[in-house]
């Protein structure tokens, strides 16, 4: 038997974790968060942009004291192309009133477990969880320290991408190399002022940056820049599988490392400006989750959920990445579930409650919507042939040496029929796209 | 740069225990050893005189979980034992 017991035992100190102890403990429940760093945050890595309002009611001083980095109010697509680049910017006044916020983790979840700590929550770092064990009427907790079994009405696994307890319970199913991208990052301390000048910015305004095509028609790699304070962060997502295959760097001559691609695309000419500086401050590297709706893993079993980057609740949109957002909603939906429980006794529908809820939320209703974009991001067209049409449009409208006879849609037609995409390719692949976004 | 010289910004506290173990029999039979170029922080390293060719060093482990889904998981490789750091050791970022 354990002694020690909480109505509720959250397990990671990510967003999506801190957002449903807070939530539970302002409802009066005694709620334990376990966190296997020694401080929050320390473990955790992400791209750059809390996007919505979504902390708003639930934390009075949000966002006013939270340790926010720039409000974002550019957002950059670009497509590479050999040693061209076809980018699309847009900056707009009224993106200042959207509450579009880049931030670091490490400071961000050190002030959100404090907040939640106010609140009345019982912190536990250090502690790493092993596994979840469920009982008639009741959870256990099995954490790494020596008597560390906590019981509980209910779990809630907030452990982020590789979940313990997703995997332990059995709750998900294996992953594999197509359910996964990695990403390799680095933090540059490129200066306050130098941000400002090189992006175009006034004190505290950020942009974001999202580039593909490079090298030209790899499926699943992208790159990104965002802007902080003081730093910069660049990084490098691709698809396992892809990175897998692609290339000939590999020692069975096949793939390529993330980190050359990185290297590589910090190297070209349009993006060197942008990233240069001296001093590297981190280099982190992390999986993220690449599911669409439909390929979405199981995230409950009775008196466990999932909420988060361990339920897979992440989607790359192309142009946004969204996850920061989707994991506090999931925990905050998990937390009501919770509530639920309590009002009836029904401890044992939590995990069906909590789905249920889940589905109706923004979070999948967003990721069923978006449920075919996914797919047709791994479209090779979609990081070849389209960038390519794009750039020699352009070329043949802005060079001096092209004929100048052409209209400028008779130039992108033989652009277009130039590449290797047919016709039909280009008719599928813009149904497929409209109907994606 | 080299990714041996970004690795150095990186600070993490030791454990004595290795979360993660390779069974460097399974490697035998691995034939294109993807470990080599998908770890983000060369934890795998091609030696000769190893078996299976494989030496693997859970130190400067970034904790991606890469491993665990291109190895681990994979029923043709399957050498990689994979868990989490125990409480308060491995990775230590500090911007996130
Ligand atoms: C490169 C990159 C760029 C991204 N860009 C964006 C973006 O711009 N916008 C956006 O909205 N999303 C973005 N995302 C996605 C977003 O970062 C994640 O979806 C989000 O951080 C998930 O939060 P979480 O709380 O679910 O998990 P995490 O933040 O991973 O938290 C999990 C927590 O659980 C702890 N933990 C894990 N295992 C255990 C255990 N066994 N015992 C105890 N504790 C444990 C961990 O230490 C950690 O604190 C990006 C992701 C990446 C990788
Ligand atoms: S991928 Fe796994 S099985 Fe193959 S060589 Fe590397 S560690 Fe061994
Ligand atoms: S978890 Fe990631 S960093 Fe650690 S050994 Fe595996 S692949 Fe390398």
């Amino acid at each position: 038997m354990t002694d020690v017991s909480f109505d509720v035992v959250v397990v990671g100190a990510g967003r999506a974790g801190v957002a449903a102890a807070y939530k539970l403990a302002d409802e009066g429940f005694e709620v334990a968060l376990v966190e296997r760093a020694k401080q929050p945050g320390m473990k955790n890595v992400t791209g750059g942009v809390l996007y919505g309002s979504i902390l708003d009611d639930l934390v009075p001083e949000f966002p006013e004291e939270a340790p926010l980095e720039r409000h974002v109010v550019e957002h950059n697509i670009k497509l590479l192309h050999g040693d061209a680049e076809v980018s699309i910017g847009y900056r707009d006044l009224e993106l200042r009133e959207e509450p579009n916020y880049t931030l670091m983790l490490g400071k961000f979840d050190r002030w959100f477990v404090d907040r939640a700590v106010d609140q009345g929550v019982t912190f536990l770092s250090e502690t790493a969880v092993r596994d979840v064990t469920q009982e008639e009427s009741r959870a256990v907790v099995h954490t790494d320290r020596e008597d560390g079994d906590i019981a509980c009405d209910v779990v809630i696994g907030a452990d982020g991408v590789n979940t313990t307890v997703g995997r332990k319970t059995g709750i998900q199913r294996t992953m594999r190399n197509e359910d996964m991208a990695l990403s390799v990052k680095k933090v540059i301390d490129v200066g306050r002022e130098t941000i400002d000048q090189r992006f175009n910015l006034d004190s505290d305004e950020g942009a974001a940056y999202i580039y593909t095509g490079f090298p030209e028609g790899a499926p699943t790699i992208g790159y990104f820049i965002y802007t902080f304070d003081e730093y910069i962060s660049v990084g490098a997502v691709g698809g396992l599988e892809t990175l897998r295959w692609l290339g000939d760097e590999g020692y069975g001559e096949t793939g390529t490392p993330l980190y050359s691609l990185l290297e590589d695309f910090m190297e070209l000419d349009t993006v060197r400006p942008y990233v240069q500086g001296d001093a590297v401050e981190e280099y982190q590297g992390i999986l993220v989750p690449e599911h669409s709706y439909d390929t979405l893993p199981d995230r409950q079993d009775r008196r466990v959920a999932l909420v988060g980057d361990a339920a897979g609740l992440v989607l790359n949109k192309g142009y946004t990445f969204r996850g920061l957002d989707y994991g506090i909603k999931s925990g905050l939906v998990a937390a009501e579930a919770a509530v639920k429980c309590a009002e009836d006794g029904d401890w044992d529908a939590f995990g069906r409650r909590y789905d249920t809820s889940l589905e109706d939320s923004y979070v999948l209703q967003d990721m069923k919507q978006h449920r075919h974009l996914p797919k047709f991001l791994k479209n090779e067209r979609m990081y070849d042939a389209y960038p390519g049409i794009a750039t020699e449009t352009l070329r043949g409208m802005y060079s001096a040496e092209t004929d100048a006879s052409g209209l400028t849609w008779r130039q992108a037609y033989r652009a277009f029929r130039r590449s290797d995409a047919g016709f039909l390719d280009l008719l599928k692949d813009g149904y497929r796209g409209l109907r994606s976004l | 740069m080299s990714v041996q010289d970004d690795l150095e910004t990186v600070e993490w506290d030791v454990s004595e225990d290795a979360h993660i173990t390779v069974d460097n029999e399974q490697c035998i039979t691995c034939e294109d050893k993807p470990c080599l170029h998908l770890c983000p922080a060369e934890c795998f390293d091609y030696q000769e005189d190893q078996e299976g060719g494989i030496y693997f060093a859970y130190e400067p482990c970034v904790e991606c979980g890469a491993c665990m889904v291109f190895c681990a998981n994979d029923p043709d490789k399957g050498a990689v034992s994979w868990s989490k750091a125990e409480g308060g050791k491995g990775v230590e970022f500090d911007f996130g």
